[in-house]
């Protein structure tokens, strides 16, 4: 925007800066399907056997496809969940007059802030309490709730842009506050409900803690778990598959990243579109 | 690191003012629909799920904190059982050795009542008929005696279960025998003939009970501890240090030279430092690993220069607090940097060309229109990424787990390996949780804090119709 | 593959006496679990409890019943996993019926009511449980009841590269003497730390790597301990902290990093690093388990482990000290259930996989030690070179871990001692001293502190 400075030197300057990263994800993709010799990083042939994974179980873990298809139920369900809750949620918070309003935006700002996972301990004893100890559904709703004071925070944020017009509009037609949140103001926060369903995919594809020690059961582990055990295992050490895994499993990442990334960057600045 | 939604949110606020601040002033409207029903019962799934996984936890967070659980108290109860070690306490702590003696023993005997209830649970009678004609009245000191003796039995049962059916019947002492109250316990010990009185009584509740108690000890125990200390240092360098270096220093440094260049490069730039966020922790604490190890990258490329191949994130203190740091930073620095770009997109051009014109150089530029404008988003990001870096021990947990020798182990991680996750299996949910305990109510206050800061008021200005 | 075993153990069923209860002979379906740590080689630590299920179902056929046991194995990556597995879900209610632990947990599970004595469900007069070696059963049992049955035993041996000892002037004839001169405590940890040097001057091997120690927490490290005269556990069952022998033991490592044999940032190196590393000569003087054996010459490629590495105990520490190693068998055990025949079946699991021949599989395999007597008998057990020199050189010697209700604590206090001094966060005396004031604070009359 600004033309009498030279861009090179900023350019160069961020390009060295920002090498690692790419020389990172570089390796990251050419080791799973090369090998290099000792001591060296310059692969000298092309092989597919890290990916053996795919089509071999590995003793005493899941299939591969178990945990992905595990992955794939809770990041959707956590998105699903989170996604109806906080844009009912959101709504109130944003537009409707009721009693401890103000207590309650409160205390989601305080709860997003918070930290957690200190409170694993306690989370445990109420999912057993519930029956819910070592079952997906469990680890799904624990990481709604760690999900909702944000989802609804941002929700908040998004319904306060939407013009008030919009609403005494609807209303002066004779709807219902509900009809006019559902039918009305909705579509107008759709880019807000993309983008929060983005991020809370990730944030569930990504979970770690959580479904190590809330789930640790072989049928319900997902692919956080599955790759943090491959790694810790100290008798079945391999690199190069690690890194094959961990390729499979950053994937529909990269590819959500790749397609929705101007979406995504709409959350991240918190919905200004200035 | 600043993974955790906190700072992201709290963008969110950051252009609501403005935007609210251009919305017309409105009327109230006539009611069409109860609003305040309608509240309610939208707010209704979210208020259950924080009830039950926020509110809850913290409670019992609180509770526990106060007591001694441990693996080995367990959670939900304890039982009251006589054993060695029970009975070891009974001695030197209450000075009751001869007491301890007398229950500290395992006696069957084969009596009327012991053969009348065994016959009562099913026993077959020609097996009690022999017993009670070849063993009457005689004492074992181990079970395993008792049943040999059944197993000499010309009718003896068929199968071991069966045997141990029999056996239990004849026990006469109270020791390694798991009773659900301290009455049972009492009445069973009275019932073999050995009474107590009510101080005995009372020591020995106290040392067969094997649940948790309430104790201030956890506190005590914490704050004697030199460990904690180093604890506390290492929390607060690890926060401050990534914080001021990447999460607003080199997002600063992101957002302002993207600024300065052209579209393509810069989205470029801004996608590669958002590939650590969006990177799931296991695999990108796995990359840094697979850089930093002795087979890894650095030493690979060093190795040509004489330089001996090793372990370059636990090498010293230094180097994994450079690579602890690194590895949040990198992650931490990219929310910055997208607030920070966001704002000083929001500057108008004009200011810039004015400049240029005046003969500004870029860094008067940067000095003058450029950070005066990030004071708010710089402050928001102070505040929130230190409550999550605060909070946080995922990547140091997978890419150090706290060492070399605990250097970099801080509060949150500490907290983990105390309550859940520790080679020896010996989980102390107490102690953990008084620890845990301590970084809620440092969340807890410094969130208050910031709302006060970020005039929590505006935030919450009632909804203009009704 | 399970053919094959149903065919071998076909023999073995009219040795084993097993019924299950009185219940009439209707259909019983259990569940059982079996938790446990390991990767490709632990694997029949899963595998024997369904090759006993296979077995107890064909006996229940015999007598008549119809029983139908599904076995559901599922392994751990670490311990750390899944100790916090198992407490946790015998919390909920939900413990796998049959865990592989380590025997130390016995005391504070056996305290929390997580699990429950075997011997309450098995005829411990009676074959195979009466051919396990007492000293195991005495480290399977707390407070005088026997809480599960040993599922392996082992011992931890120290290594020397025979090539480099013949280079600093060792005789083939040394070498050969060098386990029984370390046995009488000719040979100590002082001499250890010469030695390396020596090797790393010599140029035999990288700076460092004079001597390379087990890379994480572990039981190898009470050895030390152990080697300067310590005891873990009084005879009254009280944990025993000597701080002489600690500070022998931690100044042990401190020494030998100043000395530069071994890294000051050894601690946190990957196993697969370390493995490949001592399999092929890149270490001097190291210590391991039995296990590696099956390691070395199996995935890292040693051909020779005879020929090239000697395994002696660990050497005393000092003239006063007492060379030994340390058995940390690994236990099954049988967790509360609600069902009580549940906890029956699975206990008659664990005594079936008990047996010689299943838990030859198993010893063979992983390269453990066996634990019962007639396993020598057996023919893969026997025609085994590792598994018959490393009994009869170790097992004799070996210490074990005490089952003390406070004994992890210890533990995890003792090895960030050892951390903090080896890392030289700490001087030996402070680390030592932080040690005693966290041991006091934390287990107060538990533990006799001298």
């Amino acid at each position: 925007m600004t033309g009498n400075y030279r861009k090179w030197p900023m350019i160069l300057f961020l390009g060295i800066l920002t090498a690692p990263i790419i020389l990172m994800y570089f390796y990251l993709f050419v080791d799973t399907v090369t090998n290099s010799p000792p001591g060296s990083m310059i692969p000298n042939e092309w092989t597919a056997e890290h990916w053996r994974f795919l089509f071999t179980t590995i003793p005493g873990r899941p299939s591969i496809w178990t945990a992905t298809l595990n992955t794939l139920l809770f990041a959707t369900t956590t998105t699903s969940i989170v996604l109806v809750v906080s844009s009912a949620a959101g709504y109130a918070l944003s537009r409707l007059n009721m009693p401890g309003r103000s207590l309650f935006l409160g205390g989601v700002l305080v709860l997003h802030a918070f930290p957690t996972v200190t409170l694993l301990i306690a989370i445990f004893l109420i999912l057993q309490m519930v029956g819910l100890y070592n079952t997906l559904i469990g680890v799904i709703l624990v990481k709604t709730a760690l999900e909702l004071p944000f989802g609804i925070w941002i929700m908040k944020g998004f319904y306060d842009t939407v013009p008030w017009e919009i609403e005494m509009a609807g209303l002066q037609d004779g709807a219902t506050r509900f009809q006019v949140w559902t039918k009305l103001v909705l579509p107008q926060v759709k880019p807000a409900i993309m983008a929060l369903g983005i991020f809370s995919f990730l944030a569930g594809w990504s979970e770690f803690i959580l479904p190590l020690v809330l789930a640790p059961d072989n049928n319900v582990q997902v692919l956080s778990v599955y790759l943090a055990g491959l790694i810790s295992d100290d008798t079945n050490f391999d690199m190069a598959m690690f890194k094959s895994v961990g390729v499979f499993y950053v994937l529909p990442v990269i590819i959500l990243f790749t397609f929705f990334q101007s979406k995504l960057m709409n959350i991240y600045s918190g919905g200004n579109k200035g | 690191m600043g993974n955790s939604n906190a700072e992201i949110a709290a963008s969110g606020r950051v252009s609501a003012p403005d935007l609210r601040g251009g919305a017309p002033q409105l009327t109230r409207l006539q009611k069409i629909g109860n609003s305040r029903h309608l509240g309610l019962y939208l707010m209704a799934p979210a208020f259950l799920f924080v009830v039950l996984f926020f509110v809850a936890p913290v409670l019992l967070t609180g509770v526990f904190g106060f007591t001694n659980m441990s693996t080995a108290t367990g959670i939900s109860g304890g039982a009251y059982l006589a054993n060695q070690s029970s009975m070891r306490a009974l001695r030197d702590k209450h000075d009751f050795g001869e007491l301890a003696d007398q229950i500290n023993r395992v006696v069957f005997t084969i009596d009327e009542a012991g053969l009348e209830a065994a016959a009562q649970a099913g026993a077959s009678a020609a097996t009690l008929k022999e017993l009670n004609a070849k063993f009457f009245g005689q004492s074992f000191g181990k079970r395993r005696d008792v049943e040999r003796a059944i197993k000499t039995l010309d009718n003896r049962p068929s199968s071991t279960r069966a045997i141990k059916a029999i056996s239990k019947h004849f026990e006469r002492s109270v020791f390694n025998i798991r009773f659900d109250s301290a009455d049972d316990l009492l009445a069973a010990l009275n019932k073999f003939g050995i009474s107590l009185d009510p101080q005995q009584q009372a020591a020995v509740i106290d040392v067969t009970y094997t649940g948790w108690v309430f104790t201030t000890d956890n506190f005590k125990r914490m704050i004697s501890l030199p460990d904690t200390r180093t604890t506390l240092y290492n929390t607060l360098f690890y926060v401050f240090t990534t914080l001021i270096l990447f999460n607003v220093g080199f997002a600063l440094v992101l957002a302002i030279s993207t600024h300065y260049m052209d579209a393509a490069p810069a989205g470029f730039f801004r996608s590669v430092w958002l590939l650590p966020r969006i990177t799931p922790p296991v695999l990108y604490v796995l990359m840094w690993k697979w850089l930093a190890w002795d087979t890894g990258f650095i030493s690979a490329v060093l190795g040509p220069f004489g330089i001996a191949p090793k372990n370059w994130m636990l090498d010293s203190p230094t180097n994994a607090w450079t690579f602890i740091i690194l590895i949040n930073g990198m992650v931490g620095a990219s929310m910055g940097m997208l607030i920070f770009a966001s704002a000083i997109k929001a500057i108008p051009t004009s200011l810039f060309y004015a400049s240029e014109v005046d003969g500004a150089t870029r860094a008067q530029q940067i000095r003058h229109i450029i950070l005066p404008q990030l004071r708010f988003p710089i402050l928001f990001i102070t505040s929130y990424q230190t409550l999550s870096l605060l909070t946080s021990f995922e990547f140091i947990l997978l890419a150090t787990e706290g060492g070399p020798g605990g250097s970099t182990e801080v509060w949150a991680l500490s907290t983990y390996f105390k309550a859940l996750n520790n080679y020896a299996g010996s989980l102390e949910y107490g102690y953990g949780a008084a620890l845990a305990l301590v970084l809620v109510v440092v969340g807890v206050a410094m969130s208050i804090l910031y709302l006060k800061l970020f005039d929590f008021k505006t935030l919450t200005a009632p909804p203009k119709i009704e | 593959m399970n053919k094959r075993y149903k065919a071998t153990l076909a023999a073995l069923a009219t040795t084993a006496l097993i019924s299950i209860g009185s219940g009439a002979a209707l259909a019983q379906q259990y569940d059982i679990d079996i938790w446990f740590v390991g990767g490709d080689s632990d694997s029949y630590r899963g595998e024997a409890i369904e090759i006993a299920a296979d077995f107890l179902q064909r006996e229940a056929a015999v007598r008549g019943e119809d029983l139908s046991i599904n076995v559901v194995t599922k392994s751990f990556s670490g311990w750390e996993e899944m100790k916090q597995g198992v407490t946790l879900a015998a919390e909920a209610g939900a413990a796998p019926a049959i865990v592989a632990a380590g025997h130390e947990d016995i005391a504070p599970w056996a305290q929390s009511g997580l699990i429950v004595p075997i011997e309450d469900y098995i005829d411990v007069d009676a074959w195979p449980v009466n051919d396990i070696y007492p000293n195991l059963l005495e480290i399977a049992s707390f407070d005088g009841q026997l809480y599960g049955l040993p599922q392996d035993a082992e011992s931890r041996p120290f290594f020397f590269w025979k090539d480099y000892m013949r280079e600093i002037g060792y005789s083939d004839a040394d070498i050969d003497g060098l386990p029984d001169l370390i046995q009488s405590g000719g040979y100590t940890l002082q001499d250890v730390l010469a030695d390396a040097k020596k090797i790393q001057d010599a140029g035999l091997v990288a700076e460092g790597y004079g001597f390379y120690p087990r890379v994480s927490n572990g039981p190898d490290y009470w050895q030390f301990y152990t080697s300067f005269g310590g005891t873990i556990e009084n005879d009254e069952g009280k944990l025993v902290f000597d701080k002489e022998a600690m500070t022998g033991f931690y100044q042990f490592f401190v020494d030998a990093v100043e000395l530069g044999v071994t890294r000051k940032n050894h601690l946190g190196t990957p196993w697969d690093q370390w493995y490949a590393e001592v399999a092929n000569g890149k270490a001097g003087l190291w210590h391991g388990g039995t296990w590696h054996y099956a390691r070395y010459t199996g995935k890292e490629g040693q051909d020779d482990f005879f020929g090239n590495i000697q395994f002696s105990l660990i050497p005393a520490g000092n003239a006063g000290g007492q060379p030994n190693t340390l058995t940390h068998p690994v236990v099954y055990l049988l967790t509360q259930q609600e069902n009580d025949d549940a906890i029956a079946i699975a206990a008659d699991l664990v005594k079936i996989a008990s047996e010689p021949r299943i838990n030859a599989l198993h010893a063979i395999k992983s390269a453990h030690l066996g634990i019962t007597k007639a396993e020598s008998s057996v023919d893969l057990y026997a025609g085994d070179r590792w598994a018959r020199e490393a009994t009869e050189r170790l097992l004799p010697f070996a210490t074990a871990m005490p089952n003390n209700v406070n004994f992890g604590q210890y533990w995890e206090i003792m090895f960030g001692g050892l951390e903090a001094s080896w890392t030289g966060q700490k001087t030996v005396a402070a680390a030592i001293a932080d040690v005693e004031t966290e041991l006091a604070t934390t287990l107060g009359d538990d533990i006799v502190i001298r």
